[in-house]
């Protein structure tokens, strides 16, 4: 293999293990993504630190290559957002178990068409005012936006491929100034006076913008040579060496990997070797935690990771075989058993978050119901009871392999209400338009009567509104009956959930006085207060039991009569 | 046959388990549906705090997603 050959895969190869840093860090790090859609700066830092060759702060714009990855993992979709954090996406494991040379034809693609990713903007050498927070473009600019510079990167690829077997940068930024000078932005009207700079680009640190006139190399010439340094050498166009600016044809032919894995006791696995294969890293990185700052592969084996990769549906076996066969010693003892204590107790548990849930509902054999494409697309598991579940698909798969006139209750929304209020305290509830919500609403409150109708219990209604508030049980029984509740079971359930306190119906002893003033002179009357329980309103009070007959000996005492009423 | 889309499910090994489960994220009242005994059906919010909790307390179920 000739020496730029050589240097060119591994260009590409080690351009695909900056990516895979990237992607770990992500796994490690999970990054919340901030308002203008990029992961926090302690994110890029570390994934700098971790990169083959990182970008230095102090030089100009930082973690140039942080973002060029990133932007190409979100892109093909390796990477996507949950609950504003940054994961890595099911797609990466497909991305990683394509051959090389496809892998490289996506990524390659990815950045030819990358909307979110603007080489102006990492250029060191270049400071854009003209571009804001989010990475937007100020109209009045002239910094390219993502059309003009898809077009740019084409013609740009086309020139290289033509080159001669070794050339230099300065050589190639002439050709593309002489031959495409509009190739970034427009200079067909340089002689104006209202195109004398580049509106919104500057040198760094310069307090201008920068004259349009002599500084083509300045600008459009800076962004080239990131494009050889970066996209073109990274992605396997180019042999490009920094140094000497020179750039060398490269070779399709794939590099033999060469690497081998180190499982230590202490549950650490050190990759080793000066040419380690990306797709075989990821895979083990699924399953660990990749520790991927520092100069060497690191990766730690740990229970959640491990779990978390069961759930993929790898299976524990599987794994530990993939890990035994990239160490070159057998696996410690103690790393052996506790991968299989893992497998084994992940298995007791586990849980669907987003599930279909095919209820075999008065059906004795499922197996022989559903129909062939369901089982087939979404391979649903076997549940005690002979129920199913499987992930929840998305609404166009479910509906192309659900039975005729099957429609799924989705719970992801408001499902209707089914449950119909009876005669008395009975409920209606028909079994076939019953879904979970409303069984659970029936439990909650009522005894089964026989087929569809249910009664509603006090002591239920009671153990209920404890468990889960008085508040939230009348919110459920509002959205699952079809119509409003009778006043008399309304007042009933409102009353056994502790809602209302139960009314008193009893032969009741009051004081009353006609007179405002004289009401208020006889509630200050200590001998008078203790007796009063409640005052019902001004003049109108409800005495304790025997109250009336104390009352009147306390007026008696201080010579006050005491009305009689008439009796009939 | 019912199709119910859109809901967590857990399974666990036996009842006394799955009842362990439930409680360590208060989710017992919550169950929409028992249609095994070590099978719990639950709305889909209470699913993922639940694989929260067990992993919070290093348990760390196979979470099926």
């Amino acid at each position: 293999m000739s020496y730029a050959a050589a240097n060119e895969l591994r260009g590409y190869a080690q351009g695909e293990l900056d990516l895979l840093a990237v992607l770990e860090c992500v796994i490690s790090r999970q990054p919340r993504v901030l308002k203008n859609g990029l992961p926090n700066l302690a994110f890029f830092r570390a994934c700098n630190d971790a990169l083959s060759q990182p970008d230095v702060e102090a030089e100009g714009v930082a973690y140039s290559q942080v973002e060029f990855w990133l932007a190409l993992a979100r892109q093909i979709g390796l990477v996507h957002e949950v609950d504003s954090r940054l994961e890595p996406d099911d797609s990466a494991d497909e991305f990683f178990d394509a051959p090389l040379m496809e892998r490289r034809t996506r990524l390659r693609e990815a950045w030819l068409n990358a909307r979110d990713f603007n080489e102006f903007s990492v250029t060191p050498t270049l400071e854009l005012p003209g571009m804001r927070k989010g990475r937007t473009v100020d109209v009045g600019s002239d910094i390219p936006g993502p059309g003009t510079l898809i077009d740019a990167r084409r013609a740009i690829v086309e020139i290289v491929t033509t080159l001669g077997q070794e050339t230099t940068l300065a050589a190639l930024v002439r050709r593309v100034r002489d031959t495409l000078p509009n190739l970034f932005i427009n200079h067909d009207d340089d002689k104006s006076w209202r195109n004398v700079y580049y509106r919104g680009i500057r040198e760094r640190g310069a307090r201008e913008d920068c004259e349009r006139n002599g500084n083509w190399e300045t600008v459009e010439g800076a962004v080239i040579a990131l494009i050889c340094e970066l996209p073109l050498s990274r992605l396997g166009w180019v042999d490009y060496d920094p140094r000497g600016q020179l750039l060398r044809q490269a070779s399709d032919e794939p590099e033999a990997t060469a690497f081998e894995v180190v499982v230590q006791p202490n549950f650490e696995v050190v990759a080793l070797g000066d040419r380690p294969d990306a797709a075989t890293l990821w895979k083990l990185a699924r399953f660990t935690t990749p520790q991927p700052e520092g100069r060497v592969r690191k990766y730690l084996l740990e229970r959640a990771p491990f779990a978390a990769a069961l759930g993929r549906g790898a299976g524990a076996s599987g794994l530990t075989d993939f890990l035994a066969g990239l160490s070159r010693s057998p696996l410690p003892q103690n790393v052996q058993f506790s991968l299989k204590d893992w497998g084994a107790l992940s298995e007791r548990i586990k849980i669907w978050p987003d599930a279909l849930f095919i209820e075999a509902e008065g059906v004795d054999d499922l197996a022989k119901l559903l129909p062939a494409r369901l089982v087939e697309t979404l391979s649903p598991e076997v549940l005690p009871g002979g129920h199913r579940v499987c992930v929840a698909p998305d609404a166009a798969t479910l509906r192309g392999v659900l039975p005729p006139r099957r429609v799924p209750l989705d719970y992801a929304r408001r499902l209707p209400p089914v449950i119909e209020p009876g005669e008395g305290a009975s409920l209606r509830a028909p079994r076939e338009e019953l879904h979970l919500r409303a069984r659970q609403l029936l439990e909650l409150l009522s005894t089964s009567r026989g087929t569809d109708i249910y009664q509603l219990d006090a002591d239920a209604v009671k153990r209920s509104a404890a468990a889960i508030g008085p508040d939230e049980l009348l919110r459920r029984i509002r959205e699952g009956l079809s119509r409003p509740l009778s006043a008399t079971v309304a007042l009933a359930l409102r009353t056994w959930s502790g809602e209302f306190s139960p009314p008193i119906a009893d032969a009741a002893e009051l004081l009353i006085a006609d007179n405002p003033e004289q009401a208020d002179l006889l509630e200050e009357l200590t001998e008078l207060r203790g007796w009063i329980e409640r005052k019902l309103a001004r003049g109108v009070f409800l005495l304790r039991p025997g109250g009336s007959e104390r009352v009147r000996e306390a007026l008696k005492r201080l010579g006050l009569g005491v009305a009689e009423r008439k009796k009939k | 046959m019912k199709f119910h889309l859109h809901v967590g499910v857990v399974q666990c090994e036996d009842a006394d388990t799955l009842e362990q489960v439930l409680a360590s994220a208060n989710c017992a009242g919550r169950v929409l549906a028992r249609p095994a005994p070590n099978v719990a059906v639950l709305e889909t919010e209470d699913a993922a705090r639940l694989v929260e909790a067990l992993n919070e307390r290093g348990l760390h179920p196979k979470v099926l997603k």
